[in-house]
């Protein structure tokens, strides 16, 4: 039963139709990388893939989580399938899980293949790329902790996607750049805790863009901690909220 | 079976069901209503959709909201015409087969035994976006009866059925019926519900109205006077010979002249007096129909009763 929930969530992810954007995506980001010396002139391999990877490999992390996310539940509602599952013999909160860990999965890869592209843009290839592996390990960290954070907010919320993209492009944006301890409050600052992105220097706007402009002090140790216990902390709420409260097809009651 | 007793459900201001208490066992019921009545909530609140706000609700003594005891002995097919497209009609038979707890290979086994119930299995393997209503109705039956459930609610299952296919559908609840399963029909069709059971539950804008037998609620309705219409080539001989039948309580001629307004009592004394007088008086009818066959009437008539 578990491998079922897992393969079909997966296969449903997966689908052609579905990943080709985000591999047009990754594409982008490659030519980016490529190119980078045209918008930053001087820029090291080191600068074009870093600041490719702050400024749009994270937020694609984002966009996909939001999207990948909202689809374990919401879409299901949204296209009143959700009645075949929660009909059967499968406790609401085992469904969840399975299908947070498939969208995981399937954010996770997205992420780690625009940062792959990024790195064969800059460096024309992967093996000498030392920023790639801890930004693999960064872009896992937070396809799970934006897909649980999403996930919460999808079962809780009407219009989670808009509360999301938000979210994503909105408040992971302007909160890492505030001066203070503000950054503690954004997903991104534990994500580029772990990453250990070189700094922009004295360029205030790269600065800005890639997240870099507040006083971000966190370790990896310490990011690699919050995010797991705020991860499990939010996937307990969700299942808990999943399971006891009533999810119908969108359609007027009767 | 399943037990309500005093259940209301409220949708914020609206109420959806009001104070319903009811029992469904074995065999098939049926839930017949208007649209509106509360239908879908019940079967919802049975399902494990929805709680009820007010009440209790028991399904083989539990409550069935989110219970997965409940859902193994439960199959469901709603009434949404909703699925994954891009699946085949054998492929998500067979996801819901592993939903329901089997192996892969009873999945396997158990998919195609209810395709073929349901007489899907040569068009199983294309996909449900291709489908008609009728195929997509099938293949919603099937998969509620995958697990060989004790309990099957069918959400207004005949909707986009051509009569054959309505025959089937009928004459298999009929089988599954006789194996001792309990199966609550949800229909808005008077005619419809009729050939399929006399158990019926009677909602009306989301009240209990009635419930038992068919036959007890045919003669509360029977009571009251009946409306037929008689179309014939000879409307004045047909009136001299209606006059003399037993049950006549008024008549009058149509403005086109070719058909006899009617009102009895006893509808079922008089249709057989009427096909005696036809056969001995030779009697030419084109047509005849009763407006009060329909389940408006059907609700007039009791909410006056």
């Amino acid at each position: 039963m578990e491998s079922a929930i897992f393969g079909q969530a997966i296969r449903e992810y997966f689908r052609l139709r579905r990943i080709l954007p985000w591999v047009a995506l990754g594409v982008f980001c490659l030519f980016m990388a490529k190119y980078w010396d045209v918008l930053q002139s001087g820029a090291t391999k080191a600068d074009a893939y870093s600041n490719v990877s702050a400024i749009f490999v994270y937020h694609i992390l984002a966009l996909a989580s939001a999207i990948f996310t909202t689809a374990i539940i919401s879409q299901e509602v949204e296209q009143k399938t959700i009645v075949y599952l929660l009909t059967r013999p499968v406790p609401r909160w085992k469904l969840l899980l399975l299908r947070y860990l498939a969208s995981g999965i399937v954010v996770s890869v997205i992420g780690i293949l625009c940062a792959v592209f990024a790195s064969i843009g800059s460096y024309q290839g992967l093996g000498n790329n030392p920023l790639l592996i801890k930004d693999c390990a960064a872009l896992i960290v937070g396809a799970f902790a934006y897909g649980a954070l999403f996930l919460l907010v999808s079962l809780m919320f009407n219009r989670a996607m808009i509360i999301c993209l938000l979210f994503a492009f909105g408040w992971e944006t302007a909160i890492p750049n505030m001066q203070g301890q503000m950054y503690y409050l954004s997903i991104y600052s534990y994500l580029e805790g772990i990453a250990q992105h070189p700094s922009a220097g004295g360029n205030k706007l790269l600065a800005l863009l890639v997240g870099g402009s507040g006083d971000n002090t966190l370790t990896p140790g310490t990011s690699y901690l919050v995010m797991f216990l705020f991860s499990v902390a939010l996937i307990g709420a969700a299942a808990w909220w999943f399971t006891n409260f009533e999810y119908l097809p969108r359609e007027d009651a009767e | 079976m399943v037990t309500a007793t005093n259940v209301s459900r409220w949708y914020g201001q609206v109420i959806g069901l009001n104070d319903i208490s009811c029992e469904i066992g074995p065999g098939i019921t049926a839930l017949l209503g208007m649209n509106g009545a509360g239908k879908t909530t019940l079967i919802r609140l049975i399902t494990g959709q929805l709680r009820p706000t007010t009440g209790d609700l028991r399904v083989f003594g539990e409550e069935p909201f989110a219970n997965i005891n409940v859902y193994r002995r439960l199959g469901y097919c709603p009434e949404i015409d909703n699925f994954y497209e891009h699946y085949t009609g054998r492929d998500f038979v067979r996801f819901l087969a592993r939903l329901d707890g089997l192996s892969s290979a009873d999945a396997k086994s158990r998919t195609e035994a209810v395709l073929d119930m349901v007489g899907m299995s040569d068009r199983a393997d294309r996909k449900i976006a291709g489908y008609s209503k009728g195929m997509r109705q099938r293949i919603k039956l099937a998969q509620a009866m995958l697990h060989d459930p004790d309990m099957i609610l069918l959400d207004e299952p005949l909707n986009g059925l051509d009569p054959i296919g309505r025959r089937e559908f009928i004459d298999i609840l009929g089988a599954l019926a006789e194996q001792g399963k309990a199966i609550l029909v949800s229909s808005h069709i008077l005619f419809e519900v009729e050939q399929m059971t006399r158990s019926l539950l009677l909602l009306h804008r989301g009240r209990r109205l009635a419930t038992g037998d068919l036959g007890v609620i045919r003669s509360l309705i029977d009571k009251h006077p009946h409306q037929i219409r008689i179309e014939t080539d000879e409307p004045r001989r047909a009136a001299a010979l209606l006059a003399a039948l037993p049950n006549i309580v008024s008549m009058k001629f149509d403005r086109s002249g070719d058909s006899i307004q009617l009102e009895v009592r006893e509808p079922d004394s008089f249709y057989d007096a009427l096909s005696n007088a036809v056969i001995e008086h030779g009697l030419r009818i084109r047509g005849f129909s009763s407006p009060d066959n329909n389940l408006e009437s059907v609700f007039k008539y009791l909410v006056e009763a």
